[in-house]
């Protein structure tokens, strides 16, 4: 079954991944905060020229998943295989270039906001970079320059490059950041909320561009979102999280938004376990 | 499970707000005994004072007029506070690259593993505790009297304190870019240089002037125990008697500092930091 055929295409994939082939793989992942169970076995997997949505209330896990898949975080069980490598539970226990396959984009964009956007793009290539042409943005090969300034083009940003990231509109930044995920050549991308802090019209842009990414390129791209009518608009497959478990997974075409309420449902939300 | 329900009870009564809490009598009778005892020991006495007010009148009466003649004071004095400048200058300069070899290893954000991050705060710690004034008498002994042992003593106690306050600076950061990076592969020299060192440049330049306006200060009182410039100056004209020298000599380190200050606080305006 591979999810991403049921649904509409805009455009043929290009030949840079093939489609359908299991990009990631999620198995029985669990994390606990100082004894809260914040992942409760969460499986989860995403296809290359995918589109997945992701969906739950606040505290659900959704982060804690996306930052345990890319190892800012250590998962205290399970398994994350990218493209059939099994991946370590702690950063650097496989080949790095496993690792990079996976960029993630972030709601607060986390771009250096006083160099420029080309060279926050240009910094996504850092892994694959020797130190010794890496160690100022003066060091980078030419090569690379175009490279990111390709990355740019594909984002509609390639006329700002040259702007400190900190002027650029909310929008801006969130595109100039899925340019430095391009420029790492990541093959998956994972966003936790890219559009939560964009008005309607620029969040529909930066989904579409996840969206076109996952459709014309092949990539693998997974985004958290708040708004189920994004998600419904733009994604292949939806999947929804509560309490750190995977409740709902089907394709985007098969679902309303009556489907969503058990997600956002006041009963469900975990009590508040702060210390007072 | 759910208890987070809105029910129609009497909210509980905020906590009551007492005048002193037993804590804050404590500690203030500990503060005023702390300074009855600083007053006994550092034999503080305004009666010394008011008796000692001929002293003071001789005094002044010798200093002033200040002796300005160019050739004998004037000329010596401008050219020896060219030299405290310069000791400010290179005692700056000279520790920014161990200071941020050393701030690195010790921010929390940037030092490779625990023992390294203790290891380089240990040693920061020390540079700081021990007073530039001490690492100039050691190195008067050293490489002898004059401007170079003020260098080194600088170089010394500054990356002690510019190494901690620009560790604090990096540890302080928003760790987003630093992850960001981390998720591409990046390595903790490359995290370094792209994540953690432009966000923390204002406040380094910021620093580095100010210290720049410390040491020069500094540097006149390392002149006192032997390490050059004007400082050495005004110590011989106190150990001669010769008062209205060491006025001149203070006006002129007066304008230096004034103009000094002036100057960094101008920068750091301009750049925002
Ligand atoms: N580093 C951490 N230390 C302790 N608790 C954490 C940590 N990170 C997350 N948590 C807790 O884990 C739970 C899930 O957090 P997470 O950020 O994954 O939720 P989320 O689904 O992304 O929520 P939101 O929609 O608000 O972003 C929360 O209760 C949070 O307090
Ligand atoms: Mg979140």
């Amino acid at each position: 079954m591979t999810p991403a055929d049921t649904t509409r295409r805009s455009s043929p994939p290009a030949a840079v991944v093939e489609a359908g082939d299991p990009a990631l793989v999620v198995r029985g992942l669990r994390k606990s905060f100082s004894g809260r169970t914040v992942l409760d076995h969460l499986d989860l997997h995403l296809a290359s020229g995918e589109f997945l949505a992701l969906l739950g209330a606040n505290g659900c896990g959704k982060s804690t998943a996306l930052r345990c898949i890319v190892g800012l975080e250590t998962p205290d069980a399970g398994t994350v295989t990218v493209h059939g490598h099994r991946l370590g539970a702690a950063r650097g226990t496989e080949p790095a270039h496993l690792r990079r396959q996976t960029a993630m984009v972030f709601q607060q964009v986390h771009l250096v906001r006083r160099r420029s956007a080309l060279d926050n793009v240009c910094a996504g290539a850092l892994g694959r970079l020797p130190l010794r042409r890496s160690l100022a943005p003066i060091l980078f090969p030419r090569a690379l320059r175009q490279e990111a300034m390709a990355c740019l083009e594909r984002v509609g940003m390639a006329d700002r490059a040259a702007e400190p990231a900190g002027r650029l509109s909310g929008g801006q930044q969130q595109r100039v950041a899925i340019a430095r995920a391009l420029c790492q050549r990541a093959k998956i991308i994972l966003a936790d909320e890219p559009v939560s802090a964009l008005d309607p019209a620029a969040a529909e842009q930066v989904i579409g561009l996840l969206a076109g990414l996952a459709h014309e390129r092949g990539l693998a791209v997974a985004a958290v979102l708040h708004q189920p009518q994004l998600a419904l608009r733009h994604a292949d497959r939806v999947v929804g999280l509560l309490h750190g478990r995977a409740v709902l997974d089907a394709a985007a075409a098969t679902l309303t938004a009556t489907d969503f309420e058990a997600l956002y449902a006041p009963d469900h939300r975990p009590a508040e376990q702060e210390p007072r | 499970m759910s208890t987070g329900t809105l029910s129609p009870q009497i909210p509980p009564a905020p906590p009551r707000r007492r005048l002193i809490s037993p804590a804050a009598g404590a500690v203030t009778a500990v503060v005023v005994a702390a300074h009855a005892l600083a007053w006994h020991a550092t034999e503080f006495s305004p009666a010394a004072l008011v008796q000692g007010w001929r002293g003071m009148a001789d005094f002044l009466g010798q200093a002033l007029p200040p002796d300005l003649s160019w050739q004998q004071v004037l000329l010596p004095s401008l050219r020896a506070a060219l030299i405290t400048l310069a000791i400010g200058l290179l005692g700056t300069t000279l520790s920014v690259p161990p200071a941020l070899g050393l701030a690195l290893l010790a921010a929390r954000t940037t030092a490779p593993n625990r023992w390294v991050y203790q290891a380089a705060r240990s040693i920061l710690s020390f540079l700081r505790a021990v007073p530039d004034v001490v690492f100039a008498l050691i190195f008067v002994t050293a490489v002898g009297l004059g401007p170079f042992a003020g260098v080194l003593a600088l170089i010394l106690h500054n990356t002690g304190v510019m190494g901690k306050l620009w560790a604090e600076a990096m540890e302080e950061i928003d760790l987003g870019p630093r992850d960001a990076l981390r998720v591409g592969g990046a390595s903790g020299i490359q995290i370094a240089a792209h994540a953690v060192l432009p966000a923390v440049v204002p406040q380094f330049v910021g620093l580095l002037l100010y210290r720049f306006d410390v040491n020069v200060r500094s540097s006149l009182v390392l002149g006192l125990v032997g390490a050059g410039g004007i400082g050495f100056l005004v110590n011989q004209s106190i150990k001669l008697f010769r008062f209205d020298e060491m006025v001149t000599h203070l006006v002129v380190v007066m304008a230096l500092v004034v103009a000094v200050d002036q100057l960094s606080a101008y920068v750091r305006r301009r750049i925002g930091a």
